[in-house]
Formats: structure tokens, sequence, C-alpha cells
């Protein structure tokens, strides 16, 4: 009942006008810069800091929650429209959104994942009110052993974006791993794969690889088999909005999507990656229509993007409650609390109560001010798809660069880029699948990582992974998940043989 | 994209692939074995190498067995002309940036060359928007977001 | 268009003459590099350098410009090719001390001209509340019984809490090749793991342990600055607890090497009316960094022992051959 009490106090700070003028500049700026790729909330947050440490401290958090909740809302834009996504929660999005918007669909797609997002913002704001003290204590008691867990469930849904050859989508998964390496060790801060070229040393930047993957690869595919079978992009087919069936096919998957990104979003080293790909994969294996998937099905749109907003209102619940900075963004936020003096934490909810509930009150109005803004913008965007194609490609390749360069403006990291891109090309034409080399450079620096930590803590004893009930659960989960369909077509051959 | 052609002799992509990733694998299994830390708990910085490198070998293995037998999906013939115009533009636009010729140039040839490549036959027409899209973005960028993207003796008038 | 260029060249020739004549110079361009990414400590120095020198109006403009790769030493790589500009700064700090030798790199900052050390920040020692360690002293027994144990949590190998675990060990007289340190991204995750009761001690900046050292969950055994803290007047220090320890990690400013007398000069006059300008000094409070400037032949003395003492470390750790 307090927490309601102090909710409602709380929208009646979020409510002055100066606060909610705050909310709209910091979703209106969120969502121009999540639409450019490399550039996201934790830098625009990072930027906008020097400037307002003179304004009014509720003011200018409001802003950046603001931010933070539009640049997620923006990320998926780039990534249905132009596939490629500019952060690497993303790209579950772009698999099924980038195939929606060729096909005419642009702007369902657009609108599940707003109003998905807003969905799932909703009840993950929700939960980051109610549930915060006892997620933390779930946070708290996840440990190294466990994430490794987590990564290999992960690891094993996978496979769900392989397409037809597992020999080809698992080639395609290990050279990212590979890639994963290169660089500086995490643990012993020992370079790997570098070759002696300083450039390397901080690794294979993820937008560098999906960009170039997805986007630039997909520009040289195009641009290949023009005049034999020309690529076809449709703006608009059928309705820019989402139809009755589309509404039916959404919610589910917006809802699973908020159950895995929330709870993941608010462990310390859970990240927004890996439930939008536990997300795709469940959608992909409870779709009606299973064919779908691979040519654009909405499932595949709606599930991801919910988990990925639900996971960034699940970093604010460590970030508040603890202090706990558990993603770049976060560490922003919490520079931005203090330059205040102020230290986000328990003491900071009795002391600060106007400023952290009225915190949390403008997240509900930065999200309802995001999908208010995002879906008349729909009608917009779709329209960039009908731009003539060798200016729509080329604009691509523009933006790519500009991402690459924001971020690391080296003539290496742009090498990387046109490398990555023409790799890309050639998978494309012999049939590999991109998406699993991204996911292996993703997920498979964080699981050595994590398995490296648990068994330095258990002094080199795998038993560790099995003693403790989270992982020894997780990994059970990965192993009947692995097992599960060599079973059923077991099952299934010995049905057969006996009818 | 069809999967049927099995040829009487290997299929060639796919022996390439094989040897590629053998070769990938020994560069991954060398560079761990050179690694001089000296210290830890636990599994090293080599482990995973090693791993890796065994996966990519066996991947390698299967990729010549798959030579021999129905071989990688037969790609259609590729718009050599084409390819060749969209890597020039990047290949221009690394060595811009990396010479110091600055964003907005870079951009330029990009953005004309890649039109050009998808069947645009107005290299100045596109070379212009090009230019105007290099300079936007540069100023937006310079300006509004305090970020400096490489610049050039053209770069240089606006700031 | 034209005319400014015109414009900007009379001012910088005037500028030039200026700097040969005039005892003090004033800059009327600057160009700061953050040797990182946008968004990071050094970035942040960086900006805010920029902000106090305008706001003051002591350089007319000043540019940041990030360099990002190799825990910095590529932007060092970089400043050192610029050699004799004598607009040009590099903010650095104690960590790309350890990520020179780490990443073998070519470059050293023994090959920069040192201007002037800003800000330092101690470094604290903590274990969780629940803990039976209530002293330095009883984590050193520990450690000296079995260092593997012990297990840390910190930030980055080789970073400052790493380097300051590994000198702990040789004060207290333990092997520092065999301490048991583990690396967290992030402040966070180290964090949730001494909240989680996972490891023996974390190592970190205090500011970021300062939440949960105040909500009671964390004990702070020691801080590594040479006096207490303000702000944390009951947690006492290293030496006092008879380890003889102290170290800061200090973020400072360079330049390019070979530079007359004069452009150091001028340089560093800049950079000392900024330190003591109110805008920096609301800066810094702002933002919780503690003022140590040093500047001159001092800050140069400073900086050869710090980067002594790193490099041995390093190798005792087992960490660089």
């Amino acid at each position: 009942m307090d927490t309601l009490l102090s909710l409602i106090n709380g929208f009646g700070v979020a409510f002055e006008p100066a606060k909610l003028m705050f909310c709209l500049i910091g979703v209106f700026l969120g969502t121009a810069v999540g639409v450019l790729p490399g550039i996201g909330p934790a830098l625009t947050v990072a930027l906008l800091l020097p400037v307002t440490f003179k304004l009014d401290p509720a003011g200018s958090l409001i802003m950046f929650a603001g931010i933070y909740y539009g640049g997620m809302y923006g990320g998926s834009t780039t990534a249905i429209l132009l596939n490629a996504p500019g952060e690497s929660a993303s790209l579950a999005t772009a698999l099924e959104g980038s195939k929606m918007a060729k096909a005419g669909r642009g702007g369902p797609a657009l609108a599940t994942s707003a109003i998905g997002s807003f969905v799932a913002g909703l009840i993950a704001t929700i939960g980051l009110a109610f549930l915060a003290p006892l997620l933390v204590e779930l946070a708290v008691k996840f440990g190294p052993w466990d994430y490794f867990a987590l990564m290999i469930v992960a690891f094993v849904t996978v496979s769900a974006t392989f397409g037809d050859s597992p020999l080809r989508g698992l080639t395609s998964l290990f050279i990212g791993i590979a890639l994963g390496l290169i660089g500086i060790d995490k643990l012993t801060g020992q370079a790997r794969l570098t070759f002696g070229v300083p450039e390397l040393l901080n690794g294979v930047e993820v937008t560098t690889l999906a960009v170039g993957l997805f986007a630039v690869g997909e520009a040289f595919y195009v641009a290949s088999k023009r005049f034999r079978d020309p690529e076809e992009i449709i703006p608009i087919k059928g309705s820019l909005w989402m139809t009755k069936e589309d509404w039916k096919r959404s919610w589910a998957p917006w809802l699973r999507g908020t159950a895995f990104g929330f709870p993941i979003g608010a462990l310390p080293a859970g990240g927004a990656e890996v439930p939008t790909f536990l997300s795709y994969s469940t959608e992909r294996k409870l779709c009606k229509y299973p064919d779908e998937f691979g040519k654009g099905a909405i499932e595949g749109v709606a599930g991801p993007e919910a988990a990925n907003n639900a996971s960034a209102a699940g970093t604010l619940v460590p970030l508040l409650t603890l202090g706990l900075p558990t993603s770049a963004t976060a560490a922003i936020m919490l520079a931005g609390f203090q330059q205040y003096g102020l230290n986000p934490g328990p003491l900071l909810f009795a002391e600060k109560p106007d400023l952290v509930w009225g915190l949390i009150a403008s997240l509900f109005i930065a999200n309802v001010m995001l999908v208010i803004l995002n879906l008349p913008l729909i009608g917009l965007w779709v329209r960039l798809l009908a731009i003539p194609q060798p200016w729509l490609y080329a604009g691509i390749l523009v933006f790519a660069t500009m991402g690459t360069l924001a971020v690391n403006g080296s003539p290496v990291e742009l090498g990387m880029l046109f490398l990555f891109g023409f790799m890309g090309y050639l998978m494309r034409r012999y049939d590999y699948p991109v998406a699993p080399m991204v996911v292996g450079l993703i997920l498979g620096p964080m699981a050595e990582a994590q398995l490296r930590r648990a068994l330095q803590i258990s002094l080199g004893d795998p038993m560790i992974l099995l003693e403790n009930p989270i992982s020894a659960t997780l990994l059970g989960i990965a192993f009947l998940a692995l097992v599960a369909p060599f079973v059923m077509k077991g099952l299934n051959r010995f049905k057969a043989a006996e009818d | 994209m069809t999967n049927d052609t099995r040829s009487q002799s290997a299929n060639k992509p796919a022996l390439v692939v094989g040897v590629l990733l053998l070769i990938f694998a020994a560069l991954v299994g060398y560079d761990a074995s050179q690694q001089t830390i000296t210290s830890t708990y636990g599994v090293g910085p080599t482990a995973m190498p090693y791993v890796v490198a065994a996966g990519l070998a066996i991947l390698g293995l299967a990729h010549f067995v798959v030579a021999f037998r129905e071989g990688l999906p037969q790609p259609e013939d590729a718009d050599s002309n084409a390819l060749l115009w969209i890597a020039g533009g990047l290949v221009f636009l690394i060595a811009c940036i990396g010479l110091g010729g600055g964003f907005i140039i870079a951009i330029t040839v990009v953005f004309a060359c890649t039109a050009r490549g998808m069947g645009r036959q107005a290299l100045a027409v596109d070379a212009a928007i090009g230019f105007v899209l290099g300079l936007v973005i540069y100023l937006v960028f310079a300006k509004v977001l305090t970020l400096i993207l490489p610049s050039g003796p053209l770069e240089r008038l606006f700031l | 268009m034209l005319t400014s260029i015109l414009k900007r060249t009379a001012l910088t020739a005037v500028a030039l003459a200026a700097l040969s004549t005039a005892a003090f110079a004033q800059l009327n361009e600057l160009k700061i590099m953050a040797p990182a990414a946008p968004g990071g400590g050094w970035d942040g120095t960086a900006r805010s350098m920029q902000q106090a020198l305008t706001a003051a109006g002591i350089v007319k403009s000043v540019q940041v410009n990030n360099v990002t790769g190799a825990g910095g030493t590529i932007g060092l790589a970089q400043l050192i090719g610029a050699k004799g500009a004598g607009d040009q700064l590099m903010v650095n700090g104690f960590v790309m001390v350890g990520a020179i030798l780490l990443n073998k790199s070519p470059v050293n900052l023994t090959q920069v001209t040192p201007i002037a050390r800003l800000t330092a920040e101690a470094e604290v020692i903590v274990v969780p509340t629940e803990s039976p360690l209530k002293t330095a002293k009883d984590l050193a027994e520990r450690l000296k019984a079995d260092p593997a144990k012990v297990t840390w949590a910190g930030g980055s190998a080789g970073g400052t809490d790493h380097i300051l675990a590994a000198l702990f060990a040789k004060a207290v007289g333990a092997d520092a090749k065999k301490i048991n340190y583990i690396p967290f991204s992030g402040g966070g995750e180290a964090l949730a793991a001494m909240l989680g009761g996972r490891v023996t001690a974390g190592v970190s900046g205090y500011g970021e342990f300062e939440g949960q050292i105040k909500a009671g969950k964390l004990r702070v055994l020691a801080v590594s600055s040479p006096k207490r803290l303000e702000n944390a007047p009951d947690a006492p220090t290293l030496k006092e607890q008879g380890i003889d320890l102290e170290l800061l990690n200090w973020r400072s400013v360079v330049a390019p090497p070979g530079l007359s007398a004069e452009q150091t000069k001028a340089l560093t006059d800049t950079v000392e009316k900024m330190a003591k300008s109110k805008e920096w000094q609301e800066i810094l409070k702002a933002r919780g960094w503690d003022d140590s400037f040093l500047a001159g032949a001092a800050f140069d003395t400073f900086l050869k022992a710090e980067i002594e003492r790193v490099s041995k470390v390093m190798v005792d750790v087992g960490l660089v051959k």
C-alpha cells in the first residue's frame, strides 16, 4: 500500500509542467539517437551530462530516463527498415522485421514493435515499482556459474536461427565465437589473436559485425543479382496498421517477451541480448505458422522487441534499489545521479522519495509519450522504403559508415566493416545464415568469462556448476532443449514403426 | 538456391571453405600456444581458444565430406561489375579516412559508387547528393552531438 | 567562409607571435584528446576541461576528440606522432601505465611531455558486512595463510584495482603471483559479487562502493590514500594499519613530445589557470573528483615513479614477462 501511495505522490511530481517538458525532450532525443546506429542512449546521456549539471536534478534524471526508453524504441526502426541493427539488442528484431518490411509489412512490424515496447515497458515499470525488492534479492544471488548456465541455455536455443543446414549454421556460430576471442582477454588482460595490431585489442565491435553482415552484406548481394533476379521492395502492402490477425498473433509474444526481458534485465550481468534470443527462439517454437519464420513472421518481431524494452526497465531495478549499474546506460545514469550528490540505493528511497518515485512515475509517462510519438511516425518511416533502390542502399551504406565512425573513427574499424560486409555477401551467396555469427560473438565472450570466473572461485572444480541449484536447473533445461528434438524424432520413428 | 546439384567431382566452394576453416583453426590454436601468462586459477586464457580451434577444425573436415557429397548450394551468377563499384567505393572510403581526406569526401564517393553499382547512371548527381548528405551528417555530429567525425581539409572549413 | 579562415589564420599567427614573446601566453585554440570512447572516465575529464576552459574564458575554442582503443595506447601513439604541436593535450591516468605494459605497446608515457596531474581518487578495500574480517591486518593474515582462498573482486585485469590487490599482497609479505583476483566488467557486477558474498574482498574506487558502504552493506577495511577521506572519516588508511602502501587512481594531461620551453609553459599555465578556476572547482564537486593538481618538475618525478612501481608489480603478478 505504501508503494501505491508513493507512486501516486510520484505522479504528482511527474505531472509538473517542467517535468513533463523534460520527459518530452528526453523521449524525443532518445528516439532520434536510437534510430542512428552506433549512437545509443548511453552515449547520448554521456554527452549531455556536462551540459545538465546545473539543471534541476529530478528534471534531468527524468530526461535521461526518457532518453533510455526512447533509445529502445528507436533502435528497432533501423533494424526493421534497413536491416541495420544499431545495437546488439535489436539483432533478433532485424531477423524477421526486415523480411516483413521488404514484403510491404513494415507498417505492422513497426507497429507491433512500438505497441509491444509499450506493453512491455508498462508491465516492466509496474514490476519495477512493486517487485523491485524481491527481484534484487534474486539478482544478488546469481553467481558466475548461474550466468554461465544461462548463456548455455541461450546457446542451445540459438539453433533456431540456423536455417536448414546445421553444418552451415554451426560454422557461422563458431566463426562468431572465434571472432569473440580477438582482443584483450577480460580475465588476464592478455592479447589474443591480435597479431600486433593495436586496433584489434578492443576486440570486434558487435555493431560493426552486425551492420557489416546484415546491411553491407545485403547491399552487395542485392547489387550482385540486380539483373538476374532484381529484388523488389514493396513499401506498403495491405494495411499500414496491424490487422486483427496481427493483434491476435502479437499479444502473447509481447507478454512472453516481457517475462524473459524484465527478470533477466534485472540481473547484474543479464543484459538485453540473452532475453531477445530466448524470446525469438521461443516464438519460433510456439508459432502456429512455423513456415513463416525466416520470411517475416510477426511473432519474431513482437517477442524480441518486448523483451528488449522490458530488460531496459529491468536494469533500472538494481540501479535504483542498490546503485548497481548493470548496463552501459545504467552506468552513465548512475554518474548522472552522482553529479547531484545522489547515491541510488535503499537510502535514496528513504531520503528523496519525491525524486525516486517521480522518476518511476515519469517512466510511465515516457512510455505513453513514446507510443504516441512513434505510431504516427510509422507512416513516415515506411515511406523511406519508397526511395529508389540505388539511393536507398547508398544511404544505408552511408548510415553504416557513420555509425561505425561515430563509435571508433579508425580505418581499421572501417576495414572490418567492409570485410564483414563482403563475408556477409559470400555467406548469403552460399546460403550460410549470418545471425548465428553475431550471436556467437555476443554470447561467446560472456559465457567464457563467466565460466572462468566460476572456476576461479571454485579453484578449478567444475562441480560448482552442478552444486548450485540455479545453475544446475538451467543446465538441465539446456540439456533437455538439446536432446528433446532427437528424442521426439526417435519417438515418432518408433511410433511409425509400430503402425 | 537448389541443393540437388550432385556432380561427380568435388564441390569447389565447399573445399575452399573447408581449407579456410582449417587455416583459421590453426591460427587460433597457434595464437593460444604463444601465450605467456604465468599465473591463474581455474582455466586460463588458452582453454577457450583450443576448444574453438578444435571446433573449427571439425567443421572444416565436415566441409570436405560435404564437398564430396552434396556440396554447397549452387549460387546464381553474380554481376561482378556492380560488386566492384560498391567495393571500390568502400575501399576509397577506408583510404580516404586513413589518409586524412575527411568524412565528407569519403561519404560523397561511397554514396555515388553504391548508387552506380545499384544501377543508376548519374554519377555527378549522386555525388552531389552524397556531398550534401555527408556535410549535413558531419555538421549535426559536430554541432549537436559535439562528436567530431574524421576531418580533412574540407571539414576544417566548417568548424 | 573564406574571411573566417583568413581571420583564423591571422589569429593563430598572432597567437604564435605572442607565444614566442610574452611571458604568459594565452592559447586561442586547444585540442583535447580523450583516448577512449565517448562516455568513459577520460572522456568525461576531457569534456569537463572543455567546459571549464571555455566557461572561464581561458581558451576560446576547445575541441574534444576521441581516439578509442587498446587502453588508450592508440591515442598515445597518435599524440606522440604529433611532435611539436603546442595546441594539443591528451587526458590519461594511472590505468594507462598498466595498459601500455599489458598491450606491449610500442609507445610509452616517457615519450610525452607531462603537463599536470588533475584529479585523484582513493581506492578502498571492502568486505561484505557479514565477513569475519574486520581490519586490513585480518585480510593480510588470511592472504599469507593461503592466497588462493582469498578471492578479490575488482575491475579489469592490470587496472588500478588489480594493481592495488597485488601491491597489498606484496606489502604484507604474501606472494603477489598467487593472488586470486577476479576481474569483473564494470562496478555493478563486482558489487553484486560482493553483496552475494561470493568473494572474500572487493577493490574499487571509493565512489563506486560509496552507496553500499553508507547503507551498511559493505565494510571498509582500508582506504589507499595517504590521509583519511573527508566523506568517510571512519575508514582507516593502510598506513595507519601498519601496511606501507599508498595508491591513488589519478588522471592527468600530457602533451606531444618535442615542445619548446615556451610551448610547454603556455600549456602548463593554461591548465593551471583552469585548475584554479571557479568553474573547474564546481565541476570537481559535482562529479565527486578530488583535486590533486600537480604540475611541472614535481609531476614529472611523480609520473616516473609510478611507471617504475607499476612495471615492477605487473611482472610480480605474472601479467607481463
